[in-house]
């Protein structure tokens, strides 16, 4: 008469945070990748191009995973809807990064035509997988979340990251403003193609930034405090 | 004489199969938690359930041992020819005993109180006719197998809402967790005395009114809960006050503070003001991002880590809860059915007043305990290693939950399933956002289990009364 423990189901918040590590193995490679986009070596930029589209389609293994494993008759203490919002998130970071991989394949951009941007542009990557690492922080939180119901000191210490989050990001939207205004000021010497793909470049590393921070509120949603 | 003898040694040995079955497959419910957070060793956690279980029994299992002796049909009915009730109580224990049997096999969440209450139900409505049967008794019984997974989880879901607020959302849990300790301590074992003062003493011929019953258990209890208190006290404390550095509690604090700045900077009207306030405003943001980088916000986990240490001797305290609410419910399904036998074999006719005697109940008490010690102690095992999501504090708030339950309906001699009570009090702690993740779904298929065991059950002691009655007769 194993009732008792037939009313234990299987828990999706280990798979989600397997899935956030996935997903920062993903992203994990985007620093390699800015370094060969920035030295101009279109071999290594494919190649760590091709090993980021291999790790995201591992991710989405896992995502599909949970999304199958989660049936209607699970009681989870916060809503199906916000766990498939965190998952959804996560899988969104992990598709830009590929996104980004891709893009920055297509063709050569002769940054050595504008040394003003390359400072800035490198800041702005790192910057952004530094709120991806933070982002992650709050998902490896979970575990202690659910200790103490989403509630107390350990709520608080949550909040203080996602509002750290929030802060970087603000620093990095202005970073990614002043990058902006030179690339456009400076823009005419690149050929059209190559400025265009800049621009989108630009803005998809800022979007890490910004999914990171979604990410992060949607955590701190979840949160009970006083 | 020889055949009342035959009877009579069949009905004990029945009578005890299903009191070995009871210790073997359910006395888990209540000690699993605490083997699987090595709160007890199997050894200890064996000895302890046996200890409560048979106390349980003995000194709290008579009024729902009446109920099913002769609470659900009317034994005057059969005043004609008592030979009849016998077999249909040992038809009833064989068709449950069967039952159970074939579901500890296929592994179906059948609850034993279900069981023998269908069974009593269908050999009396068969044998006797439908006003044999006690229609408003049964209307109880059926009404507290529904409330009682309710009740058990509202109490469950408020202990857990208590833990809650004043533990794991303080901000220093640890010392939080010191000081309601003791009232927990209380809490536990005033329910355990009240139910043994009032009216559970009979066998010791000792039998208190309410108001003195609840006066003495409070007693004993605040001497358990200052026991408690000091022993508390002296478990090393982890430093609350920290030497250098802020405390959470300062940060938070600040925050409301900042909080409230920024209202009153919001509603300004006057000029003369403004700068003073901005002022100050950014001074205390200033502060308070200080303060909330030294606050040691970082130990919420070792603070939790230790929260649970201190609830594994709760926990303790209400799987023994458990143990002892189960055995004084649950004996009853074994030596109901016996008690009528017997009672009718001595004097040959049915006597309407006839209580429970004592050893019997013991008996009840050691055939539970002998099914923990030869079998039970597996599925604690194996139920321990399972369910080790309900860590200390969500443990406590459900068994306690569901042993008041228990205990209340056996006073009020209702015979109910202690599991569904349990799984009742373990959704209440889901509800309160205790758990990680409930499956539905084994709720429909006790729900489903529940409707099939009564018809099926009684089908089943109609045949065995049948059959007893083609063998002895």
């Amino acid at each position: 008469m194993l009732t008792i423990a037939r009313l234990f189901g299987k828990s999706p918040f280990a798979p989600l945070q397997t899935h956030m590590d996935k997903v920062a193995s993903c992203i994990g490679e985007l620093p390699y990748l800015f370094k060969a986009f920035l030295e101009q070596d279109a071999d290594a930029i494919q190649k760590i191009g091709e090993k980021i589209s291999k790790l995201e389609h591992e991710a989405d293994l896992t995502k599909n995973d949970i999304r199958n494993h989660l049936p209607k008759s699970l009681f989870l203490p916060l809503d199906r809807s916000a766990l498939l919002d965190i998952l959804s998130l996560q899988d969104a970071l992990a598709d830009q990064a590929e996104e980004i991989a891709h893009n920055a394949a297509l063709l050569p951009v002769p940054l050595e035509l504008i040394p003003e941007i390359k400072e800035d542009f490198s800041i702005l990557c790192q910057k952004n997988v530094e709120i991806f690492r933070l982002a992650r922080q709050v998902i490896k939180e979970l575990d202690y979340l659910l200790e103490c119901s989403f509630g107390g000191i350990e709520a608080e210490k949550v909040k203080g990251m996602v509002e750290q989050i929030a802060f970087y990001e603000y620093e990095t939207a202005k970073i990614k403003k002043r990058l902006l205004k030179t690339f456009y000021s400076k823009g005419e010497c690149l050929p059209h193609p190559a400025f265009h793909l800049g621009l989108i470049l630009i803005e998809e590393i800022g979007n890490l930034a910004w999914l990171s921070e979604k990410l992060g509120n949607r955590i701190r949603m979840l949160l009970e405090l006083h | 004489m020889g055949l009342a003898l035959v009877l009579k040694a069949l009905v004990l040995i029945l009578g005890f199969y299903m009191a070995w079955n009871i210790g073997a497959n359910d006395v888990a419910n209540a000690m699993g938690t605490s083997v699987g957070s090595k709160a007890l060793s199997l050894k200890k956690a064996v000895f302890v359930a046996a200890i409560l279980e048979f106390s349980g029994a003995f000194f709290v299992g008579s009024s729902v041992s009446e109920t099913i002796q002769k609470g659900i049909i009317d034994p005057a009915i059969f005043q004609a020819d008592p030979m009849i009730f016998v077999l249909g109580m040992m038809g009833s224990l064989l068709a449950t005993g069967i039952l159970l049997q074939f579901a500890s096999y296929f592994g179906l969440p059948i609850s034993t109180t279900h069981a023998i209450v269908g069974a009593v139900l269908g050999f009396g409505a068969m044998i006797g006719g439908l006003h044999a049967i006690h229609w408003s008794e049964i209307g109880w019984i059926v009404s507290s197998w529904i409330l009682s997974p309710v009740l058990s989880g509202i109490v469950a879901y408020l202990i857990f809402l208590l833990i809650q607020k004043k533990i794991l959302f303080a901000l220093n849990p640890v010392e939080a967790t010191r000081r309601l300790a003791p009232f927990f301590v209380f809490m536990c074992f005033n329910v355990i005395c009240l139910s043994l003062c009032y009216h559970g003493l009979a066998q010791a011929d000792l039998d208190f009114p309410l108001s003195y019953a609840f006066s003495i258990s409070c007693a004993i209890s605040l001497a358990a809960a200052l026991l408690s208190y000091t022993l508390i006290r002296n478990r090393p404390a982890a430093s609350s006050l920290l030497e250098s550095g802020f405390h959470p509690a300062q940060a938070v604090s600040l925050e409301k503070a900042l909080h409230h700045m920024q209202r009153v900077h919001l509603s300004n009207r006057s000029d003369s003001h403004s700068t003073r306030i901005s002022r100050i405003l950014d001074e205390v943001r200033a502060l308070s991002d200080d303060v909330k980088k030294e606050a040691p916000f970082q130990d919420s986990t070792t603070q939790y880590h230790s929260v649970e240490k201190t609830f594994v001797f709760l926990q303790i305290l209400s799987a023994c809860l458990v143990a002892f609410a189960h055995g004084a419910n649950d004996v009853a399904n074994a030596i109901g059915p016996v008690a009528a036998v017997l009672g009718i074999l001595k004097t040959n006719e049915i006597a309407p007043h006839s209580a429970i005697p004592a050893w019997l109940l013991a008996v009840g008490g050691a055939g539970i305990v002998i099914g923990l010690a030869t079998w039970g102690w597996r599925v604690i095992e194996t139920i321990g290693s399972k369910i080790t999501e309900l860590t200390p504090t969500r443990g406590f708030a459900a068994e306690f939950g569901a042993a008041a339950t228990i205990l209340f309906a056996s006073k009020l001699g209702l015979p109910i399933s202690t599991t569904h009570a349990l799984v009742g009090a373990v959704f209440g702690v889901g509800m309160a956002r205790g758990l990680r993740a409930l499956n539905l779904q084994t709720l429909k298929e006790i729900v489903v289990s529940w409707i099939v065991t009564i018809p099926l059950c009684a089908i089943l002691s109609i045949a065995m009364f049948y059959l007893l009655k083609w063998i002895l007769l």
